[in-house]
């Protein structure tokens, strides 16, 4: 894959590779792929010998870009070759990086993100503690109260105080990382990082990510909930976050329903996209109290909105602006923006060529 | 809007997904053609052939109406005698590829089999529709048993081998060499290939936007082919060989395919269809393997096994 990684950067020079290399790791946490798989997918990522050494019982494993395992090294078991900086992993364990000649560009990052999905496989023994798993039960609510109890008592979160989850993608920037309880949590929408922070941090320095409405840590499984709607409505590309609270009731809506739960009005909401103008006046419309005030959002003339008023109410066949008019529209709005978001995708391969 | 149900990818896969999707994206439409000929093209061979101790020669020969059509010949160092050839047909969804597209995994036969290997620069479709890109793979058929005296090729054990587009075409040409009393082939082995312009098969709908060359993708290339006649009654069987009726008297196939892409389907009614006609066929479908996991991702458990299962079967073919 070091060959791919190359084709990459040739095609789009900012593309950003360790993103890549932190999404297949994550991939391959959250598939249980054991530490020979981890070791193929680092050589593969670098194009030279991946190892990992346990002292004890003493052993080692390398492993070739090819994914074969390496000839053995005369060096003593659970040691690196010399000329190798060796990194820790999980307890007595460390792994590294087998280049010969000078390090690459991106050498760092794979070591970093190997030696992470190494440290999670391996502490993950019976017994040991694992705020890996208590995250995935802390926000599943498919789980009886008392598991998710015993969770968020594990990652020390105090039964009375109110906290929000956060949720990014793999490939989220941050600008500032919050502390508390984090992991990598597999969701319909592919794995996501997720945090819990305190009820008070309403804003995360993060984009693009959804900020949870805030709960006790027993409905913390519907923070994650409407923080993964908040998440996907974030506009594609954009760097900002959504917070749950600017919809409130609304996004706990969507978070509750289930999958493919139909909205009748999104196929008329869509229709009304289709025109240049359509996403942007509806925007404006479902966020100003009137069509003056939306004019004035979008800078057109009072008129010209008037006439896509006028297209819009007579596509929807009701007065968006009137009543439960506003509503509806402002649901199916929202619907609509939530089937159509590419949020999670990772950023596309440049088209410029 | 609904998706229907579809396996999983492999994990170790899934993973590598993620950096694939950076040159490959999942849905080709015909405005992302130039896209996938630049991201696509291969890298420079040299390197790789002088560390395989494999020389190349390039040709020029006869292609479709006797247009130039560039071949390469690659032969390990220090051979002599006659070698088992192979005439490989490069992938790229018809409109994009090169004759070095993919080619790592047959340069060990070259390099362990001492096979002769003929790769063929066919043209590529929307430029050069249909007849082009198979007569210019049937011609260079034809150039190599004609030169296998000088090539140092056994004329008994020459194999065709493509992966999708060109394992479509590798199954197109073993068709026509049947029916036009053509130079013999000791086998095809046909890598996930592109057999059916029609798009019906429950596989092509259940991958849309994922992993490796989806429906729209496959849409892109057979229409780039084929034009207002794709899907319609007129389409040759060596264009798109799930067309076929007669798939009696055919050389041994050799044809692996992932669960979790959109060929599944038709790659395994094709070896169903040898099957039934009397030819051999050997058939692997790896569950959770995205279409050319082997290509992108041979760093993984599938993939080497993929990789070792099809040596295996070459060996067995080929080796003297």
């Amino acid at each position: 894959m070091q060959e791919l990684l190359g084709r990459i950067t040739r095609l789009d020079p900012q593309a950003s590779l360790a993103l890549r290399v932190i999404a297949c790791f994550d991939e391959l946490t959250v598939g249980n792929v054991n530490t020979r798989g981890l070791l193929a997918a680092a050589a593969s990522l670098a194009g030279c010998v991946a190892g990992f050494g346990q002292q004890r019982p003493a052993r080692t494993v390398r492993v070739t870009p090819r994914g074969e395992l390496a000839e053995p090294l005369t060096t003593p078991a659970g040691s690196p070759p010399a000329a190798a900086t060796a990194v820790p992993a999980a307890a007595g364990t460390c792994v590294w990086l087998e280049r010969t000649g000078p390090a690459e560009a991106n050498d760092a990052i794979v070591l970093e993100r190997l030696a992470l999905a190494v440290r999670l496989r391996h502490d993950r023994r019976p017994g040991t503690p694992d705020a890996r798993r208590h995250l995935a039960v802390l926000v599943d609510g498919t789980l009886p109260d008392d598991h998710r109890r015993t969770a968020a008592a594990a990652l020390g979160l105090s039964a009375t105080a109110s906290h929000r989850v956060v949720v990014a993608p793999l490939f989220a920037v941050w600008t500032e990382h919050p502390g508390g309880p984090e992991d990598v949590v597999p969701t319909a929408h592919g794995p996501l990082h997720t945090l819990v922070v305190p009820a008070v941090t309403t804003q995360v320095q993060a984009g693009p990510c959804g900020v949870g409405v805030a709960t006790t840590p027993d409905h913390l499984d519907h923070s994650f909930r409407t923080a993964v709607v908040a998440l996907r409505l974030c506009a594609r590309g954009a760097t900002s976050s959504v917070g749950a609270d600017a919809y409130a009731g609304l996004v706990s809506m969507f978070a509750e329903e289930p999958p493919g739960a139909h909205h009748p009005d999104v196929e008329l909401v869509a229709a009304i996209t289709a025109h240049p103008w359509g996403a942007e006046t509806l925007d404006a419309l479902v966020t100003s109290g009137s069509a003056r005030q939306a004019a004035r959002t979008l800078g057109i003339h009072h008129s010209t909105l008037q006439g896509r008023l006028e297209t819009t109410t007579a596509t929807l066949g009701f007065d968006p602006l009137d009543g439960f008019g506003r509503v509806r529209v402002g649901v199916a709005y929202l619907a609509w923006r939530l089937r159509t978001s590419r949020v999670l995708d990772l950023p596309a391969p440049t088209t410029g060529h | 809007m609904d998706t229907p149900p579809r396996p999983a990818f492999d994990p170790e896969l899934k993973a590598g997904l993620a950096v694939v999707g950076g040159m490959f994206p999942p849905t080709i439409t015909p405005d992302l053609i130039g896209f996938m000929r630049t991201s696509y093209a291969s890298p420079p061979v040299e390197g790789t052939l002088r560390d395989r101790r494999i020389t190349r020669v390039d040709r020029e020969v006869p292609g479709h109406r006797g247009d130039p059509v560039t071949i390469s010949v690659l032969t390990p160092h220090g051979t002599s005698g006659r070698r088992p050839g192979v005439l490989f047909v490069h992938s790229g969804g018809l409109v994009f590829g090169d004759r070095f597209s993919g080619i790592d995994l047959v340069l060990d036969w070259v390099q362990h089999l001492g096979a002769v290997l003929v790769t063929v620069e066919y043209r590529r479709a929307p430029e050069h529709p249909e007849p082009f890109p198979r007569e210019d793979v049937y011609a260079a058929l034809e150039w190599t048993a004609s030169h296998a005296g000088q090539l140092g090729i056994a004329t008994d054990r020459l194999l065709v081998c493509g992966a999708s587009s060109g394992g479509g075409l590798a199954a197109g040409l073993a068709l026509a060499a049947r029916d036009r009393g053509g130079p013999a082939l000791c086998g095809q082995v046909l890598d996930y290939p592109m057999l059916d312009d029609r798009g019906t098969t429950p596989s092509t709908h259940q991958f849309d936007g994922v992993g490796v060359w989806d429906r729209v993708s496959n849409e892109t290339g057979w229409t780039a082919l084929l034009g207002e006649a794709r899907g319609g009654p007129d389409v040759s069987p060596y264009a798109a060989p799930a067309r076929a009726t007669d798939l009696a008297g055919l050389p041994p196939a050799f044809i692996d395919v992932g669960s979790a892409e959109v060929f599944r389907d038709e790659a395994i009614d094709y070896a169903t269809g040898l099957w039934r006609a009397g030819s051999s066929a050997e058939l692997h479908v790896w569950s959770g393997a995205f279409h050319a996991c082997d290509v992108f991702a041979p760093h993984t458990a599938v993939a080497r096994q993929m990789i070792r299962a099809r040596d295996a079967w070459v060996e067995r073919v080929l080796a003297d």
